[in-house]
């Protein structure tokens, strides 16, 4: 049912931005076809009228906090992390204007 | 002392028999001692574990009332930030990442005056069921070096396994506390969801996760929960009425329980497992339980369900992973694409890149409503009959898991090793509490589990019939040959 | 085939974000503020740290909601937040929490004045959703700035039921002014606290599929908005009459624009080649929104007076132009101001005009309003009375507002007294020296004004006003100038 293919690969690698060689992107194709058609299985199950579960303790809802300022991440630390900075600013390689 | 529960250990110190100092010190020497062949620990914090058992020994020679976990050394495993130390999550990308923030737990543990002792090893963002995917080490099982110690907290349950430390925290989005646990040969519990604050958990599943405790035994699995089993309000997802009392409702007692069995869906169980899971079951009727038959057969689609949502989820989790803010960015990378593109490429294993790939499949336009939204349905189906099993029974029993722990290297074939979590992750999509506590060996000696799982929200009586079935068999509370 | 521009209308709808102006952020506690220094107000969360969570902000909730209630519409009981995954360097987390099919707000009316007369606009739905950080662009790098990541953000849809670039700024306006009577935000469009987007198509009159829209980005102000709009249908409209009657379907393709204020047309940014798949699915960190009849009910009644009421009172009660009280409403800040100064004159309507017209006339090259340039309410109010109880003529008050303009915060009665050339002259007798000079020196145009010509009679006035220097009273001078020519007949 899934016709996924390698052009789907490829779309996918595009998406979620992670660079596969040509072998990787063959024996990713290879296992997702397995996964998938295990997955399929799903198909058998009579799912009409049943709601989707998004939360699985069903009971919480309206979690809110007060609208107040805490404790706030100080740069330091937050640029040590940084592979590249710049004036206080995270530092990537020039970018095309999206607005 | 490595023979001692941490409950023992913790009032030995306050008693005064043994200094916070020499604890740790002993510690410490095993883990130099041992820890080269098991490989439990990617990290180790001398200097900080023994600043803070000095600290202890004076406060205690100051008469301060000290907290519940005093002087017990506990290991983290390696997605649970430690503030200002480094959080790998066992994946390459994040080698150098040291956590700018403490995640809940830790901060209880700390403040319980628990000593956080190293961080443990784990598969990569803990997709794994072996801790063969570790982009970083491999960790051996200290009842057969040749084998894994389970996933994808193998690094806690190693360690405890080998008494490297008496406690150790893990966390389990499809079985990676348990399947640890039954390998290893030790206790390991998964909470309800939502009883333990996620917050500072490297998210893998968001709405499967939970952080639980690795121990030799369920009492110290049940005082880690005391402390750590508390409502966070950093964490939306966290259960509001949450503090039990564990400890004090561990009588032993289970007279006219009923346990549920899933029969149908053991079928296939091999002859060794088998003979284990019924020995268990001989020795829950002996201690007054009754055994009847529950109706899952609906868990043969948990694999299914759990790849489609756990994957999809981790997709957009590890998205973040980009090079641009923290984690390590592809010297390679010139523009901002491959930044990105030659960054994940560089930083993910193939087994964290195959799951995101699947994830952002049936999260994808055109797919999302076979994929994605059929899982979210199927998933209520489950809850659903596990609901309606728990009105005929009060605790379910299975097997932890198929198998006993698999030679390294034994299992490449992706889809066969996911099989590995057949009976553990059914409990995760319905946000059960489960246990695994030891229940026999094979016979060349590696340890087998039998898993209890509970209604949500019904942690204590989880916990209680474990201790009361450990209590009636301590025998399977071992410790391996080589660390003994 | 539709051969003028007259024979197309343009069907527009706008996006218009706006930050809400909480204290802190939407789902992490760091602090909502503009301008400090690059990623000082951040925290774990905001940053897209691993293991960091969000949590959702009271404040936040409850200004959407009142929005919501000022625009008449449905209050979603049940609401839910979705990850909106797309990658981009401001992104913290490279995906959004927006709210995707179950948003807080839905429906709504939007009523704004265009020319004179109250027209209805109807909103699709308003939704919360946190804002992205800033990318700062330099030659060979660019920064990235998490200050604004996670501030909270509405974003208001209105329906395709806006047709002129006229309608599209009156709708904004009023969108502007009821966030700001209820103080959800600082609607600042220079610090980018108010955003807005259009989505722009045109077809001939009569035709009712809608043909494909271009989206256009980059306003930065309501008169660029109305700039870019204009140019962008006309573009359109151009395009499909020197196109014939071929099939129309392939020449505007979906696409986004910016405005280019220096080149004063719309500039083609980026093609949409494919619908952007952002697999939008529930966030799995934040559980639902469920609000009751009651807390509904505690926000709507606890809505100050909105813009459209205090415009419909300013009508009823002053008598003022629909257009005029709806440019004025439109403004908080200005509005208060009026009202305050209201109590020191009483004339609403000549009020009106010196803080719509004069006083803006005088400050536009200065940039500044009445307010920004420090001259307080209750000055204006005098200056409107002193004309009302004819202590100066409008001429001299001309001058006062100059002064007043020159020196903010002095008041005009002082300003008056000061200046012997602002003491208006009612001695009669003064008067009727000079009405008499007047007179004699244009039997002309006593002449004329008795042959039927009114001019004349304006003409004699304005001799007298002149040689008092304005000072004189212009109904005395009506009076005796009648007086004098009447003797002469």
């Amino acid at each position: 049912m899934s016709d996924i293919d390698k052009k789907t690969v490829e779309n996918l690698t595009k998406l979620s931005r992670i660079e596969c060689t040509e072998e990787e992107q063959e024996a990713i194709l290879r296992d997702l076809k397995r996964i998938l058609n295990y997955i399929e299985l799903l198909n058998e199950v009579d799912t009409e009228h049943v709601p989707p579960c998004n939360h699985v303790l069903d009971d919480i809802a309206n979690v809110l906090r007060e609208d107040e300022v805490g404790a706030i991440l100080p740069r330091e630390e937050f640029l040590a992390n940084a592979p590249s900075q710049i004036g206080g600013m995270i530092r990537v390689p020039p970018v095309i204007k999206q607005t | 002392m490595h023979n001692l529960s941490a409950i023992q250990i913790r009032d030995r110190f306050l008693k005064g028999e043994v200094s916070a100092v020499a604890i740790v010190q002993y510690f410490l020497d095993r883990i130099t001692k041992y820890d080269g062949q098991i490989g439990a620990f990617l990290s180790v914090f001398p200097e900080r574990a023994l600043a803070k058992a000095k600290e202890l020994d004076k406060r205690l020679a100051a008469g301060e009332t000290l907290g519940k976990m005093a002087a017990i050394p506990v290991g983290i495993k390696d997605n649970i930030h430690v503030k200002g130390e480094i959080s790998t999550c066992g994946s390459k990308f994040l080698v150098n990442y040291r956590a700018p923030f403490a995640s809940t737990v830790v901060e209880l543990l700390e403040k319980a005056d628990a000593i956080i002792i190293g961080k443990t090893n784990c598969d990569e963002f803990a997709m794994g069921s072996s801790t063969e995917n570790s982009a970083l080490q491999k960790t051996r099982n200290p009842w057969d070096l040749n084998c894994t110690p389970g996933g994808s907290s193998g690094g806690s349950g190693a360690a405890v396994a080998g008494r490297l430390c008496p406690v150790a925290l893990g966390s389990d989005t499809g079985g990676s506390v348990r399947l640890p646990g039954a390998f290893c040969g030790v206790t390991g519990f998964k909470p309800t969801y939502g009883r333990v604050s996620r917050y500072g958990l490297v998210a893998y599943g968001s709405s499967l996760d939970q952080i639980g405790p690795l121990a030799t035994n369920v009492s110290d699995a049940a005082l880690v929960m005391e402390v750590i089993g508390r409502h966070c309000e950093k964490d939306s997802t966290s259960m509001v009425r949450n503090t039990e009392d564990y400890l004090s409702k561990m009588s032993g007692n289970i007279q006219g329980m009923k346990i549920g069995v899933p029969w149908q869906f053991l079928e296939n169980l091999a002859e060794e497992p088998k003979k284990a899971f019924n020995n268990s079951l001989e020795i829950l009727k002996n201690l007054g339980a009754a055994v009847v038959e529950v109706d899952l057969s609906i868990l043969k689609y948990s694999l299914s369900v759990y790849y489609v949502l756990a994957t999809a989820e981790a997709s957009t989790n590890l998205a973040r992973f980009d090079g641009v803010r923290y984690g390590v960015r592809s010297p390679r990378a010139q523009t901002l694409d491959q930044v990105y593109d030659y960054s994940k490429e560089e930083g993910f294993g193939p087994e964290v890149k195959r799951r995101i790939l699947l994830g952002t499949y049936v999260l994808s336009a055109g797919y999302q409503d076979a994929f994605y939204k059929k899982a979210q349905k199927v998933r209520t189906l489950m809850i659903r009959k596990y609901k309606e099993a728990f009105e005929k029974c009060d605790i379910i029993a299975t097997p932890v898991s198929p198998f006993a722990a698999f030679e390294i290297g034994a299992i490449k074939d992706p889809l066969q090793m996911y099989l590995e979590d057949i009976f553990t992750i059914g409990i995760n999509l319905a946000g059960l509490p489960a246990v695994s506590i030891p229940n026999g060996f094979t016979t060349d000696g590696r340890p087998f589990g039998l898993q209890l799982i509970g209604p949500q929200k019904h942690d204590v009586d989880v916990l209680t019939t474990a201790f009361a079935f450990e209590k009636a068999e301590p025998s399977n509370v071992a410790i391996p040959e080589l660390v003994k | 085939m539709s051969k003028h521009y007259s024979d197309w209308e343009a069907v527009i709808g706008l996006e218009i974000h706006a930050e809400l102006n909480t204290k802190s952020k939407l789902f992490s506690s760091a602090p909502n503020r503009f301008g400090d220094e690059p990623n000082t107000n951040i925290t774990e969360v905001c940053t897209g740290q691993p293991g960091a969570l969000p949590v959702l902000n009271k404040e936040a909730v409850r200004k959407a909601v009142q929005f919501g209630c000022a625009i008449n519409a449905k209050i979603a009981k049940f609401s839910k937040f979705d990850r909106k995954s797309y990658f981009y360097p401001d992104s913290p987390r490279n995906f959004q929490i927006t709210q995707f099919d179950e948003p807080i707000v839905i429906g709504g009316t939007v009523i704004a004045e265009v020319d004179n007369k109250e027209q209805s606009f109807a909103v699709n739905r308003v939704h919360l959703e946190d804002d992205a950080g800033m990318l700062k662009h330099f030659s060979s790098f660019a920064g990235v700035d998490y200050n604004r990541a996670g501030v909270p953000l509405i974003e208001i849809v209105s329906e395709p039921c806006i047709h002129t670039p006229k309608e599209a700024i009156a709708y904004c306006m009023a969108v502007k002014a009821i966030l700001q009577y209820i103080d959800a935000s600082d609607c600042n469009m220079e610090e980018g606290s108010l955003r807005v987007d259009a989505n722009v198509s045109v077809r001939p009159k009569g035709e009712t599929q809608l043909r494909n829209k271009i989206e256009i980005k980059n306003m930065n102000s309501f008169s660029y908005m109305g700039m870019a709009l204009e140019a962008e249908i006309k573009r359109q409209i151009h395009l499909y009459m020197g196109n014939g009657d071929a099939s129309w379907d392939h020449l505007i393709q979906q696409a986004t624009y910016r405005w280019d204020p220096e080149k004063k047309e719309t500039v083609l940014m980026r093609r949409k080649e494919s619908a952007d798949d952002y697999r939008y699915f529930p966030e799995p960190d934040l559980v639902p929104i469920l609000l009751t009849d009651a807390y509904i009910q505690e926000v709507r009644s606890s809505l100050p007076e909105l813009p459209l009421q205090r415009e419909r009172r300013y009508v009823k009660e002053f008598g003022l132009a629909g257009d005029l009280a709806f440019q004025l409403t439109s403004d908080k800040i200005l509005s208060d101001y009026f009202e305050e100064a209201l109590k020191d004159c009483g004339n609403a309507r000549v009020l009106c005009n010196w803080l719509l017209v004069e006083f803006p006339g005088r400050l536009k090259d200065m940039g500044k309003t009445v307010v920004d340039h420090g001259i307080p309410s209750h000055h204006l109010g005098k200056l409107v009375s002193l004309i009302d109880n004819k202590k100066i003529t409008g001429r001299i008050a001309k001058s006062v507002a100059d002064d007043m303009v020159a020196a903010p915060g002095k008041d005009p009665e002082l300003i008056v007294q000061e200046n012997p050339d602002y003491q208006p002259v009612h001695d009669h007798g003064e008067i009727e020296l000079l009405v008499t000079q007047v007179v004699t020196e244009n039997p002309q145009s006593i002449e004329d004004f008795k042959a039927g010509k009114d001019k004349a009679f304006a003409f004699l006035v304005g001799q007298v006003m002149k040689l008092s220097r304005g000072k004189a009273s212009p109904d005395i001078v009506n009076d005796l100038l009648k007086k004098k020519i009447g003797d002469k007949v």
